[in-house]
């Protein structure tokens, strides 16, 4: 999304189309560009005390993962938020081994 | 006593030309005063603006395209979903009245070059209009904003249906709009729909066929679905840039399709001219893209396991998504 600079000048984000005459950044996807985004999220883990170690112990081995592409067009998703894409995966990581 | 008339006739035909002569005089060009709005004058009421640019001849011919166009937002560009119409009372709002040199201290104060901001492309034959439709167009929004607060559906409806009325119909694109440069290509006349082929149109109104050099052109669409900041306006405003992305950061990187390959022929959808809000449309804009996988993250001693999302996203539409 572009964010447009108020009236051309500083760094403020200007209000609406009134205002819009610069931009500050775009968020958005240039056409013809891939664009690429990397997430890391932790499996649950908990870590508990054994033989006088602590230890950690993952709570579960499978992940459902939802990637979700929104369109905000205000900025949140209170105000006519579009869904693009979605796509659920299930990430799963071996049990056993040390 | 006769002499005096005389004398008043004189004064009155002397002013009547310094009256008519300077608006005459400070529009260049040949031929515009064929126009349609040159022909009727300035509208000064919102019905008389509808009146001016009435489609409604093109319907017993061309139905299946009028049903399409109205599925569109160029069927309620001042109003959309009711979006369209509170920006552009937030425009005068946070934006005329608070301006110092606007000339804007209320609704009452707004003049068409006031609106122009939103309206040259919401609205662009606003500029046919006098200050009054300005002003009418504010007051309905108004009695919208009013109803819903009041919970009045029926009246809020009058006041949307009344806003919907004037739109980017048929004679805005196939004729007031249709030629942009109109010192090499000729003023667009009364009487005239511009498509695709010269002939004869089968209508008292509007008899002439003329064909439109730029009709499958992306510039046509680019005149509304714009540059970047207006920069001819007393203060100047920005809206949609798709225009500019199409031109920088497409066709300069060699891409060749028009607005209306995508959106009128390949999406199938004609004159029922949709982006991300039509399912085909967001799934051909947007490649999307997940990997994912899993593993034992070490660290030092202590093991911590994560999974790794990868999402690429390819836009293959002809500009920025989104637009701004």
């Amino acid at each position: 999304m572009p964010v447009p600079q108020q009236l051309a000048r500083g760094d403020r984000m200007g209000r609406g189309p009134y205002e819009k005459s610069g931009m500050i950044e775009d968020t958005g996807l240039p056409p013809g560009k891939t664009v690429h985004e990397r997430f890391e999220i932790p499996f649950p883990t908990a870590d508990v005390k054994e033989g006088g170690k602590t230890v950690r112990k993952t709570l579960a081995h499978e992940l459902e993962v939802e990637v979700q592409l929104w369109y905000l067009p205000y900025g949140n998703m209170n105000s006519d938020p579009f869904l693009w894409h979605e796509s659920i995966q299930k990430v799963k990581i071996s049990e056993k081994g040390n | 006593m006769t002499k005096k008339t005389v004398h008043i006739a004189l004064i009155t035909a002397v002013l009547a030309s310094i009256l008519v002569l300077p608006c005459h005089a400070e529009k260049a060009g040949i031929g515009w005063q064929e126009g349609i709005a040159a022909r009727k004058g300035k509208a000064k009421t919102m019905a008389e603006l509808a009146s001016m640019y009435d489609s409604s001849s093109c319907i017993e011919c061309h139905k299946e395209t009028h049903d399409d166009w109205a599925k569109s937002i160029h069927a309620r560009s001042i109003f959309s979903n009711g979006r369209t119409a509170a920006t552009f009372r937030t425009a005068i709002t946070n934006g005329l009245m608070e301006w110092p040199y606007s000339g804007v201290k209320g609704p009452g104060d707004v003049k068409v070059e006031h609106l122009m901001g939103c309206a040259k492309c919401h609205l662009p034959q606003l500029a046919d209009a006098e200050d009054s439709v300005a002003r009418e167009i504010v007051a309905t929004i108004d009695a919208w904003q009013d109803a819903l607060k009041n919970k009045n559906k029926a009246a809020a409806g009058e006041a949307a249906e009344k806003l919907k009325n004037l739109n980017i119909n048929c004679l805005i694109c196939h004729n007031r709009n249709a030629v942009i440069h109109k010192w090499t290509d000729g003023y667009p006349k009364a009487g005239e729909v511009y498509g695709s082929k010269e002939g004869k149109h089968d209508d008292d109104k509007f008899p002439v066929l003329k064909k439109s050099l730029i009709m499958s052109e992306s510039i046509q669409c680019g005149q509304c679905h714009g540059l970047g900041p207006n920069l001819e306006l007393d203060n100047p405003t920005q809206c949609c840039t798709s225009y500019g992305s199409y031109l920088w950061a497409y066709t300069a990187e060699g891409g060749r399709e028009t607005c209306q390959d995508c959106h009128m022929k390949k999406s199938k959808l004609g004159h029922n001219m949709q982006s991300y809000r039509d399912g085909g449309m967001a799934k051909a804009a947007v490649d999307f893209k997940v990997e994912s996988f899993g593993y034992h993250w070490r660290d030092v001693t202590t093991l911590s396991p994560k999974a790794v999302v990868k999402v690429s996203m390819t836009n293959r539409a002809g500009h920025s998504i989104p637009d701004g």
